[in-house]
């Protein structure tokens, strides 16, 4: 892996002899921004429409201004989805990103075969989770799981139950699935980045005879600084919106101990048909996702020079 | 490269090789071990102490394909196949008015463009299936893949954009001067040099369809049913079918093994939306 995170020109390098035409890119990127807005846009138009109407069961009633947002955040359900999501992204992502860079630092040494175990240690990742979900649910079943007889049950963790029929255990073993999951995505982006690591100061280094502990704290840590940074916002961002393991583990049971925001608006939709307060939901998730984005960017594009 | 300057001797070598070898093992174990699930009999699967060796056995395959499987896979390529094509078409070209043209408040199309990609799928599913209800879309394959624009159209326009922004401009100034036409330009000199970028690129996005759950279990139906939303689905009154589940989930696996050893450069590059140059 030879990656470069050097600074691309700021400006934009148009060909000579294109220019004068002002109306040429707008006609190549027609076609994808019509479809952006078409499955994008009005899809989230329409969720704010509908959040300000009473809908249920697939009907639209009357125009009721805030008052689905009113009921929402009055809910005990909706604060303790938004409790659980923190909880899970707060634990994970950090655990996340030192093992990552942990590992990313060990790949980094004189590691052989690097092209075929770089590409296993991949699998994790982007495997489906929705088969992530299911790996998981079969090595940590009740009393036979491999995980569960072999390891919860030995040290006398859990007996005779799957971890995730337990309201304490649920949330800390997703956590466990992501954190598996995940881990392979921040090593290997941060491996890429180490290996884009100019050897001047690294060469100056050894003419000091800095040690390794000098050479990581005053030089590979400040220079990866802005990478790390946009890889863990990445991160960050993509743990909120989990659904799918956690759908098929626990679908935000036991009870409501692992049920995420994006859970309880998918149950208010398709199970109680309380069609108005979950796009309430999901417009302040979305909102919310949108304020996350921006600063994501901004960040990837004025430290990282990304973009 | 910074190794380089560290020097490591040969023995220190194998033996960083053997700690990464150890982790990605145990790291992999669940897959190995779900994989002999698909060939195991049950009563060797509800075995207390965990049994290893066993009898294997075709029941699991059998069960699948009467239940339709081979559809599922079928009707997964397919949407796959057809939503990528899709998004190559439309989006290559915007791609590359994004990486080399000035517009008009650029940093807001493309923030357009970002947002789209970062928005949470059960978000979406909600207006989607509503409108979908009424226009008479649900259970189409239309429908699944227009959906699919969402999070692949975006993913594609972004990262390839910063494949075009790594192509030389001089020589489609060359071609400029050569008094070639924009299409030309754009078919001869672009595209050739563009075309690793696009089959990275648009294979990530097969991957991400074959992968998508939610807007397929929510959207899909009897008609249009992928392979991930049949694992769910063997959950059953009746009990949960593991050993089937092991089948559909490690067919599902297949391709994403494959990709991974294609692509390895390329997917750190496209998970981290261009950030970082794999």
């Amino acid at each position: 892996m030879s990656a470069t995170t050097e600074a691309a020109p700021a400006h934009v390098s148009t060909p000579q002899g294109l220019r004068e035409r002002v109306w040429y890119p707008y006609i190549l990127i027609a076609p994808s921004m019509i479809m952006l807005v078409v499955v994008s846009l009005v899809p989230f138009i329409y969720a704010i429409y509908l959040s300000f109407h009473q809908a249920k069961f697939g009907r639209v009633r009357d125009f009721i201004w805030f008052d689905n947002y009113a009921t929402l955040l009055s809910d005990e359900r909706f604060w303790n989805s938004i409790g659980v999501a923190a909880t899970f992204v707060f634990i994970a992502v950090p655990i996340e990103f030192m093992l990552g860079l942990i590992g990313a630092l060990v790949l980094n040494q004189n590691v052989r075969g690097r092209s075929v175990l770089v590409p296993l240690l991949f699998m994790p990742t982007m495997m489906a989770p929705i088969v992530v979900g299911l790996l998981w649910k079969i090595m940590l079943a009740g009393s036979w799981g491999f995980f569960s007889y072999n390891v919860l049950e030995r040290f006398n963790i859990l007996t005779d139950t799957s971890v995730f029929a337990s309201p304490d255990l649920a949330l800390y073993a997703l956590i466990f699935v992501d954190i598996w999951q995940w881990t392979p995505f921040m090593m290997l982006a941060f491996f890429a980045g180490l290996q884009a690591l100019p050897l001047g100061p690294y060469r100056a280094a050894a003419v000091d005879g800095a040690n390794p502990v000098q050479i990581f704290f005053h030089i590979t840590l400040p220079m990866m600084t802005p990478l790390l940074a946009v890889i863990g916002l990445l991160r960050f961002i993509d743990a909120f919106k989990v659904f799918d393991t956690i759908y098929i583990l626990t679908n935000g049971g036991p009870g409501t101990s692992t049920e995420t925001p994006s859970i309880l608006a998918n149950k208010m939709t398709f199970e109680f048909w309380n069609i108005g307060e979950a796009s309430a939901l999901a417009v302040l998730v979305w909102i919310a996702f949108f304020a996350f984005c921006t600063i994501f960017y901004q960040v990837a594009k004025k430290r990282l020079n990304a973009f | 490269m910074a190794e380089a300057v560290n020097r490591p001797e040969g023995s220190r070598g194998l033996f960083w090789t053997t700690i990464v070898i150890v982790y990605a093992a145990i790291m992999l174990f669940p897959i190995f071990w779900m994989a002999t699930m698909m060939v195991k009999p049950n009563d060797a699967m509800f075995a207390r102490p965990t049994q290893w060796l066993f009898v294997p056995t075709l029941d699991h395959f059998t069960y699948v394909f009467e239940q339709g499987f081979h559809w599922s896979l079928l009707t997964s390529f397919v949407l796959c196949t057809v939503s990528t094509a899709l998004v190559v078409v439309i989006g290559t070209p915007a791609a590359y008015a994004f990486a080399r043209f000035e517009m008009k408040a650029k940093d807001d199309l493309f923030l357009f463009i970002l947002g789209s990609r970062m928005a949470p799928p059960v978000c979406l599913v909600i207006p989607f299936y509503l409108i979908y209800a009424k226009v008479g879309l649900l259970d189409t394959f239309l429908g699944l893949t227009l959906a699919y624009m969402t999070f692949n159209l975006s993913f594609y326009v972004w990262v390839l954009r910063s494949f075009c922004r790594d192509l030389p401009v001089e020589l489609e100034e060359a071609a400029a001067l050569e008094g070639w036409s924009k299409v030309q330009i754009f078919r001869r000199v672009v595209f050739p040099l563009l075309r690793n970028g696009i089959v990275a690129t648009s294979v990530l996005c097969f991957i991400f369809a074959w992968n998508e759950f939610l807007f397929a279990f929510m959207l899909g139906g009897d008609n249009v049913h992928t392979l991930p939303v049949s694992i769910p689905k063997l959950i059953t009154s009746q009990g949960v079918r593991w050993g089937e589940m092991a089948v559909v989930g490690m067919t599902a696996l297949v391709p994403v093994l494959i990709v991974v050893f294609i692509l390895q450069r390329h997917i750190v590059r496209g998970l981290t939306l261009g950030a970082v140059k794999g």
